[in-house]
């Protein structure tokens, strides 16, 4: 995948997660991807698809009962002592900084929101202090917020979601870190503030060539800020390829049906449905199904499907794990063109 | 906006003083009525340690103590009395009310603090330690103490603290603040103070210690499952940061609610302690008192706890909103 340079800064390979003392609850069932310096990689799929679990897993923050069972995560060619907190500490926002989902409660409500940046400054550079305050209101300023004299003194109730987010974003900037795992990071956040907080994040990699891992389900945001796209389904990467690619020409029926379940007025005005969901549900995590887990909900799922989970193949800039990729097409070339 | 009302804490404070005021003597004209309901007065009781118990003797007495006249006048001069300051007389002791009190709160103070200090410092770290080895063995062992400290009655606990540790292994006296017989002065007076205190402030602490460390613990668990905290473990700063930075400051606030609270219960509760170990403080005063029917004293006392206690539940208001940067006072 990374033709460009020969070791990716980020490299997943095969992760596995699953419930501690309950291997058949496997949450993560072989997940690869890697991103470069200066990329920005989107991980979407719906809900209990593993992406958050995924993020979770590079920082080492898994919750108590579940583990990491296989696999490897290499950042920079160094496998990520994820289980040694000792370790990981040194790693968690020096080397990979995190944004969370829900910036009203990403901060501590008792301390002012300057504190909190200064916190990640004290805890892996040595600065003086002065230095370090000096540091916190330039952060703030490069997040794009006005008066940071006044917002570092500020506690989190008095900040808006918007604010509150750019702060969570300059606290993960603060120590310069090689890798941003944003997850679901505008969410909770109004549409313009969306747009802004996605430009932010674009704007401080043109910067730092920071490498961005935007775990989200919003593909709208993904058509706009990310250079390659990996979708994932059931614990596993059904389809990778760059962003273009991936919009304009979906392999995976899954990839085609998240995409066809974004709401489109011309679809609708030329007599379709406003919204074309995907019928059934996900499967569960102790689902023991044998073969592709999306099969039981594809339209076009045949008797192979059921046998063994589908590898990933295609070229190097376009991978798909599927046994009948873009089946469609075949149906769609007899049917009358869209 | 609504920082001007943090920067207005007079009309705040005007408020609570005034509904202080009001508590103070509501309690004041409940406990009158309660106290002459109960058997007995001062005349009979002094009469009978005379042993020259003659009706005419009583009467007389009752007459110098005012005793004989109308409940409600006799409700009347108290409260005259009380709003210049003055509670009056003690005929037992022959002294003056507030002088008798004042010379025994140091002693009820200072035990008091003592105990509520292990109280809480012990609560913080058991409870603390219990949330993060939540249904390990470490928090099975406090939150089993914890409720044998919490059913336990204070007088039992004191007793077989003076047995284990007073007579059988004899490290600490059974009794009283000071080794009368030693006459200490300076740093050496110090030591014999504490010395005693350890059992008292430790029977008074028990209770209290067992709820804080659940009060506690059950406080962390709940922060600890919040957002910021997985934030916090994000920006790689270590553990014992998280827990006494992170998440305590978060889980004390209740806490100092019920601290507040508990402060008038410490008072009760100095009247058992300082009995059992004869601590010379105002519990065991008002034990006394109770016991020779002196009850103006004893009203002198209830009312000046009562003073106590809404002035210290104030502070604890006015402390949350330095602790808590979300409370605002109106």
């Amino acid at each position: 995948m990374a033709e460009a340079n020969p070791q990716p800064l980020l490299a997943v390979e095969n992760l596995e997660v699953a419930v501690a003392g309950h291997p058949e609850a496997r949450i993560l069932r072989g997940v690869t991807f890697a991103v470069n310096r200066g990329e920005t990689l989107a991980i979407v799929g719906e809900s209990g698809c593993g992406k958050s679990m995924t993020s979770l897993s590079v920082m080492g923050l898994l919750p108590a009962g579940v583990e990491k069972t296989g696999g490897s995560l290499r950042l920079d060619g160094t496998e990520l002592p994820i289980t040694d907190n000792r370790k990981m500490r040194k790693i968690r926002a020096a080397r990979i900084g995190m944004v969370f989902q829900e910036p009203m409660a990403a901060l501590n409500p008792v301390f002012p929101v300057g504190k909190q940046v200064a916190e990640v400054i004290g805890e892996h550079m040595s600065l003086s202090r002065s230095a370090a305050r000096a540091r916190v209101l330039s952060l703030l300023d490069q997040v794009g917020l006005p008066d940071p004299e006044r917002i570092a003194k500020s506690y989190p109730h008095r900040l808006s979601g918007g604010q509150l987010q750019r702060v969570v974003i300059a606290m993960a900037l603060a120590c310069d870190p090689e890798v941003i795992i944003a997850d679901e990071p505008t969410t909770a956040l109004d549409v313009t503030v969306q747009a802004q907080i996605m430009r932010l994040l674009k704007q401080l990699q043109i910067d730092t060539q920071v490498a961005i891992v935007l775990v989200t389900h919003n593909l709208g945001l993904v058509a706009h800020t990310a250079d390659r796209v990996a979708v994932m389904y059931g614990g596993r990467k059904v389809e990778e390829a760059p962003t273009r690619e991936l919009f304009l020409n979906p392999q995976h029926p899954y990839t085609r049906g998240l995409l066809d379940a974004t709401p489109h007025p011309d679809r609708q005005r030329r007599g379709g449905k406003l919204l074309n969901e995907i019928p059934g549900t996900v499967p569960s995590i102790t689902d023991p199904m044998p073969g592709c887990r999306f099969a039981p909900r594809c339209a076009f799922a045949q008797a192979d499907c059921q046998a063994a989970p589908p590898p990933e193949e295609g070229p190097a800039g376009h991978r798909v794990a599927c046994y009948h990729p873009a089946a469609w097409a075949a149906q769609d070339k007899t049917e009358a063109p869209q | 906006m609504s920082t001007s009302s943090r920067s207005r804490p007079w009309i705040f404070l005007g408020k609570r003083l005034a509904y202080g005021l009001l508590a103070i003597l509501a309690i004041a004209v409940i406990n009158f009525f309660l106290l002459k309901m109960a058997p007995g007065d001062a005349a009979e009781a002094m009469a009978g340690e005379a042993g020259t118990a003659t009706p005419e003797y009583i009467a007389e007495l009752r007459a110098q103590f005012g005793l004989d006249q109308p409940v409600l006048v006799q409700l009347g001069h108290f409260l005259a009395r009380l709003a210049t300051f003055d509670l009056g007389y003690s005929f037992r002791y022959g002294e003056d009310n507030v002088t008798l009190i004042f010379d025994r709160l140091p002693a009820t103070l200072m035990l008091m603090s003592a105990s509520l200090l292990v109280a809480v410092i012990g609560g913080i770290i058991f409870g603390v330690t219990a949330a993060r080895y939540a249904n390990r063995a470490p928090d099975q062992a406090i939150s089993l103490v914890a409720l044998l400290l919490y059913a336990t009655p204070p007088y039992w606990i004191g007793l077989i603290l003076i047995l284990v540790f007073s007579v059988w292994l004899g490290w600490t006296p059974t009794s009283g603040m000071v080794d009368v017989l030693a006459f200490n002065t300076g740093w050496a007076h110090v030591v014999d103070v504490a010395h005693h205190m350890i059992l008292p402030a430790l029977t008074q602490a028990f209770f209290y210690l067992a709820i804080y460390i659940r009060l506690v613990r059950a406080g962390m668990l709940d922060v600890l499952s919040l957002d910021f905290v997985r934030v916090a473990r994000a920006k790689g700063i270590s553990e014992s940061r998280i827990m006494y930075r992170h998440a305590l400051r978060n889980a004390v606030l209740p806490l100092l609610t019920v601290v507040g609270t508990n402060l008038g219960g410490f008072l009760g509760g100095a009247v058992l302690t300082e009995t059992v170990f004869s601590w010379p403080g105002v519990g065991r005063l008002m034990f006394d008192a109770m016991f020779a029917r002196d009850l103006n004293l004893l009203l002198s006392i209830l009312v000046l706890s009562s003073a106590f206690v809404v002035l210290t539940n104030l502070v604890v208001d006015l402390l949350y909103v330095v602790i808590n940067p979300t409370v605002e006072l109106k």
